[in-house]
């Protein structure tokens, strides 16, 4: 018997968008006027996949790919269909694998939804960010809310079970009850899973300009700690479990392998600009976090001739690695079992257990004042519902 | 690799071997080879190995140069490089050094370029090294006038980068005779100002037209050396520089004596004027008198120095010399009619300052043929040679080889080395009466030196000069590590500090909030903050102060008293009922000088900060001198802010010591979720508590962050609470999107908060950042 082979997740950034919205701090680019050029794109991304996933070709699968961006939808399905056939050539597919595809819900890009479907898509990510058609309008989005439900109503029935629709809530004016009233709306739509954001202030974007300025007002620290508070209970009530600081699954076969997946340490190749990459290097043995050219044109160039357009690869050293197992196996509810952590990504010194690691004082008052809960000697560590809500603060006691 | 030395052969030794880090010890008999070379590759010690050769070079009648291009940085010769190539045997020796050095390093050897073999060339290619260094014995000096005109030039430049060691090559190396200026050539003078009238700008016009400095405009405040003193615009330190000149066809040795300006350092202003026979009274003629012009006046006249007022400024166009020339003569009942215009800024009038001097103040006394006698009223630490003592000579003469007494400890020291200030150290043959000049004694600690002792010859002892009292320290206040690992490092930064400043009282305190530390004495707050800011500058310390506290003095009913430096000593209120007679605080005398329309904003002021008004006098129709007793501690906090802001600046201030009084005191206590934070605690009156307790808790609850649980502040005297605050719990505090491209500025921002949280001080569970213990300390009345 072949031994097992090691799980992997390739994430594929398109970076083009057909409008840009005001608080977005990704990278991405507003699709040029001449339009896209498709076979181009596809020609750099398929170039890249190449050189990056056959290293990897022998002893992987590959447990899920992602389409994110950019607006993914945007991309020709025929193109996804390559790219997703190209993949499975050099890494073997997992049986289940999850391939997702990110969205927006102009009635555009739901007309190509089956087509993406029929490209190998098996789970549909729609950005609804909210149903307010006025807020929408004010933040850069242009769709509407019906267009939004609609979208996902068609989703359900083309991929049911694997829907994801992603919301915000804290927009400036936003009041607990709306967004309380704009969530039942969306649980009504739903179909497997939300994702559910505190709309967050990245420096440099548009919304961190207008609110540096004044122009823009900031809901106050308490009121988002409410609005978080009531999805947490309103989902829960709907039947849909929390299961990371954002994001809620009707069930556990709902939840996001892919992202779990960054969560848990999972290695994984990503390909297109400004993609980042964490994996551990089969020819060194060492774990690397890679960065990919974040301009477009001269990613493009590097990639047709390199074969790739990686701008910046750094080791991971152990006790990074370590210190981010924590750190994201404490987004999730179900938390970081000990067995995991002493298997963290590149151990190349002894390992170490949670107990050692951890400031064991530290955790131990957080357990006693319930917000963490643990099973045995740290044998399983989580954070509870109210842990989760401040899960930062307490990292930054118990990471040695 | 580090090599430890002391003399040629380990120097050279070092450098074949490539040793990287040398450290060669001062005082040893390290003798410069004539002809030799050196060349020490030092990483980021290339200029103190610089300064070391020279100072060596130097004390051993040799002329050297050096050039340090910087850290491996080659720079363009013309600019940032000294040189010096006297003969060319020397840059011979030089090259072929360097050629050496370049073989081990594995350097590429330059491509020789045919007809181009001057030693000029050979030099620039030297520069490719950190550093050189040669000696030569002062009979080789240079040849012609020209060429030592160029080095000097150079050096000066080099001086102006290596903090001022080039120049002492300046002069060849040769001691200078002095013995021809008796005391009637003599004068000793200091310039006492308000500050910010322009008297460090008046002394380096006079350095400039007596020719200790070049002319090259930019020469800003010469004599303050400090960076603290430089960026503030106040001196500081107290400095001297002497200057020759010419007056009516006789020559003229001419001592300043710089003085500080502010008002916390009036201590060293009587210092400096027990060491002169007269002062120029500097007033600028747009402000008129200032509360300093008045306070530094009657220090000068109770010394019974000679007083010149001098206008500065007057070519402002708010300039009024006749109004200001009224006001020195009502306030000081001097006759101003020949008063001396001035603007120390263009220049003008500056050539009648120096006759003026000669003129009307007299020349030293004492006598040459009396047994030595010499007052020392500075001194300051130089790592290479030790404690260099500033000394007034009042009989007699000294020279290097001597032995000298100290008549306070009765040790003995062999004179190393005497001169003069010009405006570095510069070797003399032998300072005697009436002369002001430095003497290097190899004394190890500025603890030995005690200012205002006065030396004798060994075996011919004098009778000693009435010297001064210490300095009182006036605010005490905490100083603590931010970080308690930093204990041993802050402590032998405070060390090197108070080896320049004895002014600083430094006793060890241990603070239940902040760990070990120290309770440090000042003479008042403007000292405070220029030490924290020396500290933090020159020797990158990070600090925590707490709030300055006055010494309070407790009175025992068992007749016993004790003075309380930290509000932690303070008794409690049952003790003061039981055991205590009187508790009592410091007063100051304080002098206000503002304009007349602000008399009303400046009575209140004074009555706020529970003073006693002494009496106000017009000093003309427009300018009101206020004369007020208030208690010390009412002056540390905000007192200066609130003088300057209700009289829009125009107000000047000065305050001298006045005693203690009784006082109803009490202790007023932070307590945060019930415990009490020993260094946040406060000494004040009774009537000051409610408004100062409401404010302190609103300013904490400011400055504390929302921590996962409530945090109480309370503030307390006597047992009751005052104020009352609450920083409510933190609710949420996660962020919200976390996937694969955002792991690194997720992990960075994490790290970035450990490293913030390290900053912070924990009181129990509390954590108090910085800003809180600056909150009690800036002010308490709103």
């Amino acid at each position: 018997m072949a031994p097992a082979r090691t799980p992997l997740s390739l994430y594929v950034h398109w970076p083009y968008c057909s409008f840009l919205c005001r608080f977005c701090a990704f990278s991405k680019a507003r699709v040029p006027a001449g339009g896209v050029d498709h076979a181009l794109i596809t020609r750099a991304l398929l170039a890249e996949l190449r050189t990056s996933l056959a290293p990897h070709s022998r002893d992987k699968e590959l447990r899920s790919i992602y389409f994110g961006g950019g607006t993914p939808s945007l991309a020709q399905p025929a193109h996804v269909a390559q790219i997703i056939e190209q993949a499975s050539r050099l890494v073997p597919l997992a049986a289940s694998a999850e391939i997702t595809l990110e969205s927006n819900p102009t009635s555009a890009e739901t007309d190509k939804m089956a087509a993406f479907k029929a490209a190998g898509i098996t789970r549909y990510s729609i950005g609804i960010q909210t149903l307010d058609d006025g807020v929408l309008q004010r933040v850069g989005r242009l769709h509407s809310g019906a267009e939004a439900l609609a979208a996902a109503n068609r989703a359900a029935s083309l991929f049911p079970g694997h829907v994801s629709l992603d919301m915000m809530f804290g927009f400036e004016s936003q009041t607990v009850d709306q967004w309380q009233r704009e969530l039942e709306t969306v649980l009504a739509h739903a179909n497997g899973h939300l994702s559910l954001y505190q709309l967050t202030v990245e420096p440099g974007t548009p919304l961190f300009r207008d609110i540096r300025a004044q122009r823009v007002k900031r809901n106050p620290d308490d009121t988002l700690a409410l609005m978080y508070e009531t999805a947490v209970a309103l989902c829960r009530s709907r039947g849909l479990a929390h299961y990371e600081v954002s994001n809620y699954a009707a069930s556990p076969e709902s939840q996001s392998v892919h992202n779990i997946g960054y969560w848990q340490g999972r290695q994984w190749i990503g390909i297109g600009p400004s993609a980042h990459s964490r994996f551990i290097d089969p020819a060194s043995g060492t774990c690397l976090r890679t960065v990919r050219i974040p301009d477009i044109q001269r990613w493009v160039r590097s990639c047709l001739e390199h074969g790739h357009g990686t701008a910046k690869s750094e080791t991971v050293d152990d006790a990074e690695a370590r210190q981010e197992a924590v750190v994201f196996g404490l987004r999730m509810l179900d938390g970081l079992s000990n067995a995991r952590f002493m298997r963290t990504g590149c151990v190349s010194s002894g390992a170490l257990s949670l107990a050692e690691y951890l400031r064991v004082n530290q955790v131990q008052r957080y357990l006693r004042d319930g917000y963490l809960r643990s099973s045995g000697r740290l044998d399983h560590l989580a954070p509870t519902e109210r842990g989760l809500q401040v899960i930062d603060s307490i990292l930054l006691d118990i990471l040695p | 690799m580090e090599w430890k030395g002391s003399g040629n052969n380990d120097l050279e030794a070092a450098v074949s071997m490539g040793i990287e880090k040398f450290i060669l010890s001062p005082f040893v008999n390290f003798v410069p080879q004539p002809f030799a070379s050196y060349i020490v590759q030092a990483h980021g010690f290339a200029s103190t190995i610089a300064k070391t050769v020279m100072d060596t070079l130097c004390m051993n009648n040799y002329t050297g140069g050096f050039i340090d291009t910087n850290y491996m940085v080659p720079l363009p010769a013309s600019k940032d490089t000294v040189f010096m190539y006297p003969s060319p045997q020397i840059a011979k020796g030089m090259l072929k050094a360097c050629r050496l050095f370049q073989k081990q390093k594995g350097l590429q050897k330059r491509r020789k370029r045919p007809g181009r073999k001057t030693p000029a060339s050979r030099m620039r290619r030297a520069w490719k090294h950190p550093l050189v260094g040669c000696a030569l014995p002062c009979s080789q000096r240079y040849k012609t006038r020209q060429s030592m005109a160029t080095a000097c030039g150079y050096l000066r430049k080099a001086s102006m980068k290596s903090g001022g060691y080039a120049t002492k090559a300046d002069g060849l190396g040769a001691e200078i005779d002095i013995t021809g200026y008796t005391p009637d050539r003599i004068r000793n003078f200091s310039i006492i100002a308000h500050i910010d009238h322009g008297k460090s700008t008046l002394a380096d016009r006079l350095l400039e037209t007596t020719g200790v400095i070049t002319k090259s405009g930019k020469n800003k405040q010469v004599l303050d050396k400090l960076k603290v003193e430089r960026e503030r615009g106040i001196t500081v330190k107290a400095q001297s520089a002497s200057m020759f000149c010419e007056h009516d066809g006789r020559k003229y040795l001419v001592n300043l004596i710089d003085t500080p300006g502010h008002v916390d350092f009036s201590y060293e202003v009587s210092r400096s004027l027990a060491a002169c026979q007269g002062t120029i009274l500097l007033v600028d003629a747009a402000q008129g008198i200032q509360a300093q012009t008045v306070a530094n006046f009657y220090l000068a006249f109770g010394e019974g120095l000679a007083v010149i007022p001098m206008l500065n400024k007057v070519d402002l166009p708010t300039a009024e010399p006749d109004r200001a020339a009224l006001q020195i003569e009502s306030a000081f009942e001097i006759d101003a009619a020949n008063i001396v215009h001035l603007s120390a800024k263009t220049g003008l009038g500056i050539d009648r300052v120096l006759p003026s001097v000669i003129e009307r103040i007299p020349a030293p006394s004492g006598s040459i043929d009396a047994p030595f006698k010499a007052l020392l009223f500075d001194t300051w630490y130089d790592k290479y040679v030790g404690v260099v003592c500033l000394m007034a000579i009042k009989d007699g003469a000294v020279r290097r080889g001597d032995r000298v007494v100290s008549m306070h400890s009765g040790t003995r020291y062999e004179v190393m080395e005497v001169g003069i200030m010009h405006p570095e150290q510069r070797p003399a043959t032998q300072l005697q009466v009436g002369q002001v000049g430095y003497v290097v004694c190899n004394m190890k600690s500025v603890a030995e030196a005690h200012v205002g002792d006065t030396f004798h010859k060994d075996k011919f002892p004098v009778v000693p000069l009435p010297g001064f009292a210490p300095a009182k320290s006036m605010v005490f206040a905490g100083v603590f590590p931010l970080d308690a690992g930093e204990f041993d490092k802050l402590n032998e930064s405070i060390q090197k500090l108070t080896l320049n400043d004895s002014s600083v009282a430094v006793h060890k305190e241990t603070s239940a909030a902040l760990g070990q530390g120290w309770r440090l004495g000042f003479l008042g707050t403007l000292h405070m903050d220029v030490f924290r800011q020396r500290l933090e500058e020159e020797y990158d310390a990070s600090v925590l102060v707490t709030a300055p506290t006055v010494p309070y003095r407790v009175q025992y009913k068992d007749g016993t008293s004790k003075y309380i430096q930290t509000p932690a000593d303070f008794p409690t209120a049952i003790e003061i009922q039981d055991k205590v007679d009187a508790v009592m605080e410091p007063f100051v005398l304080a002098t206000l000088i503002f304009p007349e329309q602000y008399l009303g904003a400046m009575l209140e002021l004074c009555t706020m900060h529970r003073g006693d008004i002494h009496t106000h006098t017009y000093l003309d129709e427009s300018r009101v001198m206020l004369k007020c007793r208030m208690p010390t501690a009412e002056m540390v906090t905000d007192f200066y802010d609130q003088l300057k802001s209700r009289s829009q600046g125009f107000a000047s201030f000065d305050y001298e010591d006045n005693g203690y009084n009784e006082s109803d005191l009490v202790k007023m206590e932070v307590l945060l979720n019930g415990e009490a934070v020993d260094a946040l605690a406060a000494v004040m009156h009774r009537d000051n508590v409610a408004t100062v307790g409401r404010t302190m808790a609103k300013r904490l609850k400011d400055v504390i962050r929302r921590q996962l649980f409530d945090i109480i502040i309370q503030t307390a005297a006597n047992g009751k609470v005052v104020a009352r605050e609450t920083v409510k719990q933190l609710r949420k505090n996660v962020t919200a999107k976390c996937y694969g491209g955002d792991i690194s500025r997720k992990m960075k921002l994490l790290n970035k908060q450990k490293e913030g949280k390290k900053r912070m001080k924990k009181i129990g569970r509390v954590e108090l950042p910085q800003e809180a213990f600056l909150s009690v300390m800036t002010g308490s009345k709103e």
